[in-house]
C-alpha cells in the first residue's frame, strides 16, 4: 500500500456526499448489472421468449395461423416467468449468502428504502428486457405470420395484452424478490418461487379428477399469478380488475412479508 | 465519538452483550479486546445498525446509526472482508458502494490506490485472497472519507506490510481528531496501535483503560538484578512483601520493589550491581490475566 503522505481527502469531490434514494437507485442498478447471474438469467429469458415465439409461428403457419398473433408473443411466458422470479429471488438472496447485505445495510440503514430500491430496479430491468424481447419476437415471427400478424389498429388485441405482459413478467420477479428478503436462502427463495409459478398450478388442477365436491380448489387456481397473467395478456379481454387485483396481491404480499423481514430481523 | 449505554444483546438464553457501557473518543485508537465469542463483533454489528440491542442503545457521533443522513462519510465499516458479494469486481462494489452516498469514480479510484489493490481491482472479489479482501474491505470503509471508523480485525490476513501499513494509518487518522475502534488478536500489535483499550468477556466490559494503565495494573513489574554480593543484597532488602527467584548463580528476579530501592540500598552498603532492569508485563500478559476467568473457549495448558 502507498504512503501515508499519500492519503489524498475529499479535495476531488466539490459535491457533499449525501445519502438520497436517486443515489440508491444508482447503486442498485450497478450492483444488478455488474452481476453475471443477472445476464445469464436475461439471456436465458430471451433466448426461451423468442425461440418458442418462432417455433410457435413456424406451427400455426403450417396449420394456417388460428392463434391470436399477441398470443405467439406471450405464449412463452409460461416458461420464462420462471427465469423473472428466479431472477428477482438470486438478486437478494445473493447478498444474503455472500454477506453483501451487510455492507448494503450500513451505506443505506432505512431497510424499507434498500427493498423499495431493489424492487423497483429489478422490476425497470425486467420490463426493459420484456420489451426488447417482445420486439424481436414480433420482428421475427413478423415474416412467417404474414398477413395475420399483429392488428395495431385494435389496442385490445395489440398493446394492451403486450403492456400487461410486460407487466406480468415484472410482478413475477417481484415476487421473487420478496421471497428472497422473507428466506434469504437461495435454495429455500427459489424453490418457494417456481413452487407457487409452476406447481401449484398443476397440483390444483388434479382435484378436477377428484369430483365436484373439490372443484373449490381447481376454482382456487384462477387465484394464482400464473393464471392471473394468462387472464390479463388474453387478447380482447375486459374484466381485467379482478386478474390484475390477484397478481398485485401476489406482488404486494410477499414485498410485505419481506419488508417486515428485514425491518425486524437482524441482519 | 462512540457511546454505548448498557447495551445488550441477547439470542434466546445466551446473552452475547451483557449490558456493556463505553465510550470510544475521538482523537485516539481504542482498542477492542477480548476471547472468541465475548461479544465484540456483536456489540460493533450493533453500533452500525445491523443487529438491533435487546436492551439499551448505541450512538455515533450522538446519533443512532439508523437515523444518520449520510452514513459512509460519518461512519467507515470493515465488519468483516466478506461482505463483498463474490460475483463482482473490485472496482464495481466500491462504485456501488460509492453511488449510493454520490460519491464519484474519483474517490473509488483513490482508496483503491490507497489500500495498493489496483492490480486486482478489475477482478472479481470471489477470487480474492484473505489478505486482498481485507484490502478492499477496508477501501470500501474509506469510501467516505469518514469521521469514524470501525475495523473488526482489520490486520486479519494482511502480510506484514500491510499490517504496518493499518498500524500507520489508523493512528495517522486518530492523529487527525478521527475516532477509531479496532479489534485483533494480535496482542503485540495492538500494544503497538492502540492507546486506548477496552476489554470484554463473557459479553460484560472487562476493563476501559489508557493501555499504559491496564498494563501497568495487571502485570507486575520484575526487576532483573545481577550482582557479585547479590545473597548479601537481598538480605539487605528486607522487605516483606518483596519476591525474590533466583535466574541463576549472581542473578535474581524480583518483584514488589522498585529499581530505586534496590539501587539506593546498594548504593549505601556499597554492593556492586552488573545489572538493575526493570521488565514491564506486557498487554498479553495483562490481557491474559484479565480474561483468564471469562475465556469460554479455553485451550488446555500443554504440561
Amino acid at each position: 500500500m502507498t504512503a501515508l503522505a499519500a492519503a489524498p481527502r475529499r479535495a476531488t469531490h466539490p459535491n457533499t456526499p449525501r445519502l438520497s434514494f436517486a443515489h440508491l437507485l444508482k447503486s442498485e442498478a450497478i450492483k444488478i448489472l455488474t452481476l453475471r447471474s443477472t445476464w445469464w438469467s436475461l439471456g436465458v429469458t430471451a433466448a426461451l421468449s423468442v425461440g418458442i415465439s418462432l417455433l410457435i409461428a413456424l406451427a400455426t403457419s403450417g396449420m394456417g395461423g388460428g392463434m391470436e398473433p399477441t398470443n405467439v408473443i406471450l405464449a412463452p411466458t409460461q416458461f420464462t416467468m420462471l427465469v423473472a422470479g428466479i431472477l428477482g429471488a438470486i438478486v437478494v438472496t445473493g447478498e444474503y449468502s455472500t454477506g453483501m447485505i451487510r455492507s448494503t445495510l450500513t451505506a443505506e440503514p432505512r431497510r424499507g428504502a434498500v427493498l423499495l430500491a431493489k424492487a423497483l430496479v429489478v422490476a425497470v430491468t425486467m420490463m426493459v428486457t420484456t420489451v426488447i424481447i417482445y420486439a424481436v419476437a414480433i420482428a421475427a415471427t413478423a415474416p412467417l405470420l404474414g398477413g395475420t400478424g399483429i392488428d395495431w389498429a385494435t389496442p385490445a388485441d395489440s398493446i394492451v395484452p403486450l403492456a400487461l405482459g410486460m407487466l406480468s413478467m415484472a410482478c413475477f420477479t417481484l415476487m421473487g424478490v420478496g421471497f428472497g428478503f422473507v428466506l434469504r436462502s437461495g435454495a429455500g427463495a427459489i424453490a418457494v418461487t417456481v413452487g407457487v409459478l409452476f406447481v401449484l398450478p398443476i397440483m390444483l388442477s388434479l382435484f378436477s379428477i377428484a369430483g365436484p365436491d373439490w372443484m373449490w380448489v381447481v376454482e382456487a387456481g384462477k387465484y394464482l399469478p400464473v393464471s392471473a397473467a394468462g387472464s390479463l395478456t388474453r387478447a380482447g379481454a375486459t374484466d381485467l380488475v379482478e386478474p390484475a387485483l390477484t397478481m398485485a396481491g401476489w406482488v404486494i404480499g410477499p414485498l410485505l412479508l419481506g419488508w417486515i423481514a428485514l425491518r425486524w430481523r437482524d441482519a | 465519538m462512540i457511546v454505548a449505554d448498557n447495551l445488550t444483546k441477547r439470542y434466546g438464553d445466551k446473552t452475547a452483550v451483557d449490558g456493556v457501557s463505553f465510550t470510544v473518543a475521538p482523537g485516539r485508537v481504542t482498542g477492542f479486546l477480548g476471547p472468541n465469542g465475548a461479544g465484540k463483533s456483536t456489540t460493533m454489528r450493533m453500533i452500525v445498525g445491523l443487529d438491533r440491542p435487546t436492551a439499551g442503545r448505541v450512538t455515533v457521533g450522538g446519533q443512532d446509526y439508523r437515523h444518520l443522513r449520510s452514513p459512509l462519510t460519518e461512519v467507515g465499516v470493515l465488519l468483516d472482508a466478506k461482505a463483498i458479494h463474490t460475483g463482482r469486481s473490485a472496482r464495481n462494489h466500491l462504485r456501488a458502494m460509492a453511488a449510493t452516498h454520490g460519491i464519484g469514480n474519483a474517490r473509488v479510484d483513490e482508496v483503491i490506490e490507497l489500500t495498493g489493490i489496483r492490480s486486482v481491482a478489475g477482478k472479481r472479489a470471489g477470487g480474492f485472497s484473505l489478505g486482498m479482501g481485507q484490502r478492499l474491505g477496508i477501501a470500501a470503509a474509506l469510501l467516505g472519507d469518514p469521521h469514524t471508523l470501525i475495523l473488526d480485525e482489520p490486520v486479519n490476513g494482511l502480510d506484514p506490510e500491510g499490517v504496518r501499513w493499518v498500524r500507520q494509518f489508523v493512528r495517522h487518522l486518530a492523529g487527525e481528531g478521527r475516532t477509531v475502534l479496532l479489534s485483533s488478536h494480535l496482542m503485540s500489535e495492538m500494544s503497538q496501535t492502540a492507546d486506548h483499550v477496552i476489554v470484554l468477556g463473557r459479553g460484560r466490559v472487562l476493563a476501559d483503560a489508557a493501555l499504559p494503565d491496564l498494563v501497568r495494573t495487571w502485570t507486575t513489574t520484575t526487576l532483573l538484578v545481577r550482582s557479585p554480593r547479590l545473597g548479601e543484597l537481598v538480605t539487605a532488602l528486607e522487605i516483606p512483601d518483596a519476591t525474590v527467584s533466583a535466574v541463576e548463580p549472581g542473578a535474581a528476579q524480583i518483584t514488589g520493589i522498585t529499581a530505586e530501592t534496590v539501587g539506593d540500598i546498594a548504593a549505601a552498603r556499597g554492593i556492586p550491581l552488573y545489572e538493575l532492569s526493570p521488565r514491564v508485563g506486557s498487554l498479553e500478559d495483562a490481557y491474559l490475566a484479565l480474561t483468564d476467568d471469562s475465556v469460554e473457549y479455553k485451550t488446555k495448558e500443554i504440561a
